[in-house]
Formats: C-alpha cells, sequence, structure tokens
C-alpha cells in the first residue's frame, strides 16, 4: 500500500473530491478496522471505524500533508478507540462482552484457526500499550518510525513496547495458560 | 521452555514504559535489553551498532537464544494468521466527506460564463471592424481598424483567461495582478473619457463584464483551499485527545513532504498479512 497515493486521495478528498474520499476509505479501511477491532471491541469495530472517517473528514480541511494520510488517520482512530473505552467504562453494562462471544473463548479449534484465535486472544489480553505497539507494527505493518507517530512517543518507546508484548505473546502461547491468566499476571 | 523460567529472567530496572534507548552497554546478564534488540531485529528494525553485545549475549545466554526461537515462532504466527476483514465502510461513511464549496462551485461557473460573454463581444467587435479601416485617423502608428484590433484580441485574450481561469483555478492567482492593473487602468481613463464625451456611455457599460470577470476570479482564488505542506507538522507529538487535528497549534517549520523526518527514515518493507 502506498502512502504517497493515500495522502494524494486525502488531500483531493479534502478539495471536495468525492471519488478520492472512497478510494481514501478503500485503501484505508481494513487497516482501521483492525486496529478498532484489537484497541476497542471487535463487535463495535465497524462503528467505530466509521466515527473515525467522521472525525477525520470533519477535520480534513485542516490536514495540510505534514505526515502521511495514513499515520494521521490511525492516530484519529486511536482516539476513537480511547474514547469508546472510557464512555463503555462509564456505562455500568458492558455490551462489548457479548460482542466479543462470537468466537468460543479457548475451544480448541484444529490447525491455524485455533493458533489464530489463540493468537488473538492473547494479542487482545495484552495490556493497552503493548498491544497498541504490537498491533501497529505487527497486523498493521507499520515501520516503528511510524507507529511512533500514529502513537505519539519516541520510537525507542515502540520499539521496547514491541518486544514486552513479544515476551508476553512468548509466554502466553508457549505455556498453557489462557489469555485471561496473562492479562491480570502483569498491569 | 516453562514459564517459571521465563519469569525469573531479570527483568529492566525502573518503570518499564521509560527503560529504552538509553540502555548503557549490554552486560552479560541484560537479557530485557537483548530481547528489545532480537525483537527489533524479527521486525527489521535492529540496530546494528547492537548487534555485536547481543551475539556476545546470546552466547552466554541459553534463555534468550530460546526465547529468539520462541519470538520467531510466535512472529511467524503473527504474520501468517488469517487478516481479519472488517466491512466495508464506503457507501457509509461517503456522505461525511467534505464536499467542494458550493458558494465556489457557482464563482466558477460565474466566471466560465462571464468568459464566454467576453470571448462573444471581442469576435462581434472583430468581425464588425474587419474591412472597415478608412486610413484616415492614425493614432501613434496605427488607424483606428488597428486600434479595434488591439481592443478585440485583448477581450478575447481576457475572455480566454476567464474561462481558463475556471477551470484551472490554479492559475488564477497568477493572472489577477494582469487584470487588476488592466480594470484600474481602464476604469481611471473610461470615467476620464466619459467625463470629456469621448466615449459613449454604452461603449463603458461593456467594460463592466471585464470587471465582473475580475471579482469573480478574485472570489475563486480565495476560496481555493490550500494545498501540498503546511507550515509544519505536529512531528512526533502527535494529535492529543480532543484536538484530533488541531488547527494551528504550535507549529515548527517544515521544508516539504520528502522531509517527513522520522517517516522518511529507509525501514524494512511492510509486511502485509494478507
Ligand atoms: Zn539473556
Amino acid at each position: 500500500m502506498d502512502d504517497a497515493v493515500i495522502t494524494d486521495a486525502a488531500l483531493a478528498a479534502r478539495d471536495g473530491d468525492r471519488a478520492a474520499a472512497a478510494r481514501f476509505v478503500e485503501l484505508t479501511q481494513q487497516q482501521v478496522w483492525r486496529l478498532l477491532a484489537h484497541l476497542a471491541d471487535r463487535g463495535a469495530a465497524a462503528d467505530l471505524a466509521q466515527e473515525t472517517y467522521e472525525r477525520a473528514f470533519g477535520s480534513l480541511r485542516r490536514y495540510r500533508a505534514e505526515s502521511p494520510a495514513r499515520t494521521w488517520l490511525l492516530a484519529i482512530a486511536r482516539h476513537v478507540a480511547a474514547d469508546h473505552l472510557r464512555r463503555r467504562a462509564r456505562r455500568p453494562v458492558a455490551p462489548a462482552l457479548l460482542d466479543d462471544a462470537d468466537e468460543p473463548l479457548g475451544a480448541a479449534r484444529p490447525g491455524d484457526v485455533a493458533e489464530g484465535i489463540a493468537l488473538r486472544l492473547a494479542v487482545d489480553a495484552l495490556p493497552t500499550d503493548r498491544r497498541e505497539a504490537f498491533v501497529l507494527t505487527q497486523l498493521l505493518g507499520l515501520g516503528y518510525a511510524e507507529a511512533a507517530q500514529v502513537v505519539g512517543c519516541p520510537i525507542g518507546t515502540i520499539r521496547s513496547r514491541v518486544a514486552r508484548a513479544r515476551a508476553d505473546l512468548v509466554e502466553g502461547l508457549g505455556s498453557t495458560t489462557t489469555a485471561g491468566e496473562a492479562a491480570v499476571r502483569e498491569p | 521452555m516453562s514459564r517459571d523460567r521465563i519469569r525469573g529472567l531479570p527483568r529492566p530496572v525502573g518503570n518499564p514504559q521509560t527503560v529504552e534507548d538509553d540502555l548503557p552497554g549490554m552486560g552479560p546478564s541484560d537479557c530485557a535489553a537483548c530481547r528489545e534488540e532480537l525483537s527489533a531485529e524479527l521486525d527489521g528494525e535492529g540496530d546494528p551498532a547492537r548487534r555485536p553485545a547481543v551475539r556476545a549475549h546470546l552466547r552466554t545466554c541459553p534463555a534468550c537464544t530460546a526465547w529468539r526461537e520462541q519470538a520467531a515462532v510466535v512472529t511467524r504466527l503473527t504474520r501468517t494468521a488469517p487478516a481479519e476483514a472488517g466491512p466495508d465502510l464506503v457507501a457509509r461513511v461517503l456522505p461525511s466527506a467534505p464536499r467542494g464549496s458550493r458558494r465556489r462551485v457557482g464563482a466558477r461557473v460565474a466566471l466560465a460564463v462571464v468568459g464566454v460573454v467576453q470571448i462573444v463581444v471581442g469576435i462581434a467587435a472583430l468581425v464588425g471592424l474587419v474591412g472597415h479601416g478608412d486610413g484616415s485617423a492614425m493614432l501613434g502608428g496605427a488607424d483606428m481598424a488597428h486600434m479595434g484590433h488591439e481592443t478585440a484580441a485583448w477581450n478575447l485574450a481576457l475572455g480566454t483567461a476567464f474561462v481558463a481561469g475556471a477551470w484551472w483555478t490554479r492559475h488564477l492567482a497568477g493572472l489577477l495582478p494582469v487584470l487588476g492593473v488592466f480594470i484600474v487602468v481602464l476604469a481611471v481613463l473610461s470615467g476620464l473619457d466619459l467625463a470629456a464625451g469621448r466615449v459613449e456611455p454604452d461603449r463603458v457599460a461593456t467594460h463592466a463584464v471585464l470587471l465582473v470577470g475580475f471579482v469573480l476570479s478574485l472570489a475563486v482564488a480565495r476560496s481555493a483551499p490550500r494545498r501540498g505542506p503546511g507550515p509544519a507538522p505536529r512531528a512526533v507529538a502527535g494529535p492529543r485527545l480532543g484536538e484530533d487535528a488541531g488547527p494551528d497549534s504550535a507549529r515548527t517549520p517544515l521544508a516539504s513532504r520528502d522531509d517527513l523526518g522520522p517517516v522518511a527514515r529507509a525501514r524494512p518493507p511492510r509486511r502485509d498479512v494478507a
């Protein structure tokens, strides 16, 4: 995926080009959705992605291509996720738990699927900072510098968070520990 | 490897969130620093300067050697895991995409119309003039017919400029000084000529088209969204909550999009999890 293409689409969209706006969404929506699925919750990810684009389009006229549009957009998605978690924390009921139940917890399925689910659960059980760094660099394929820009932290912070996330996953997946346990183990 | 063995490994000192690059040379027991470097290497973000220290540490630390293998397995698993696909949101979010400003579009259409009118006026004048020179009144080395031709040429040129400017709006700004000078000079002279009875009011009225065209050009040029890199990045600071793209918060100068600092650094090929 080409950052320059995405940035050009964003600039054209800013100037009122609807086709470019559609292209901008097409090129970025999978990454936005995946980030939100891991940072907030899977069931709400589509709605949150929609909110992300609405916010992005709302502030697009102030976008000056100082950073690549993808990085800019993912930073917005990150805020949307944080806002969502804050909203949810304020409410007594947590409907997300129901949404998340589309995959049975701990279900043993053969082969890659089981591995994939185990991995997903383990990733989602990581502490927020590490999960964020891990998802950005491993699942979205961002470089450390880009991830640092999305998060708004030094590159070294991404570097150490990714390493810690890996260590947690090695631990979580290597033993028979459930992901839930892994989450409480280390605040 | 058992969990306890990993848990028993030394953790970095101090706040885990702040221990970073500043770890000094890697001691033989500094497993955390070693693993951070191993992790970065897996992502193609390793620091060549730390490589020798890491290799030296691995020779003396079977735990880190084993960790490297496991971390590689986890990494492979992550990258080969089927990517979860989200829904297609284009139709849902497109209604909130920015629209071109209606007024701007209106001004551009009006400008194109004025341009066409101006061209028609120019052609009409030209057709009416051709062959009508009688060679009597000479002015500055040209007879009246030739003066008329020059005027017609100007009218055609300005009309074309209006139409072109309506289409290629970015060139409009460059046109404004020429149009401005032309119109100011013409207005002053027309006023003087009118007062002295050297020109019919009808004739002066046709200049109004030019004036309208100029005003519209000004409107279109001024409403143009600014393109390209603005004054500055918020750099690595990134947007904070509540000001996703804060308008003009403290900005430092930045040259161009080729100079994006950290992002422009060489980085490993993107790993697209298919
Ligand atoms: Zn070690």
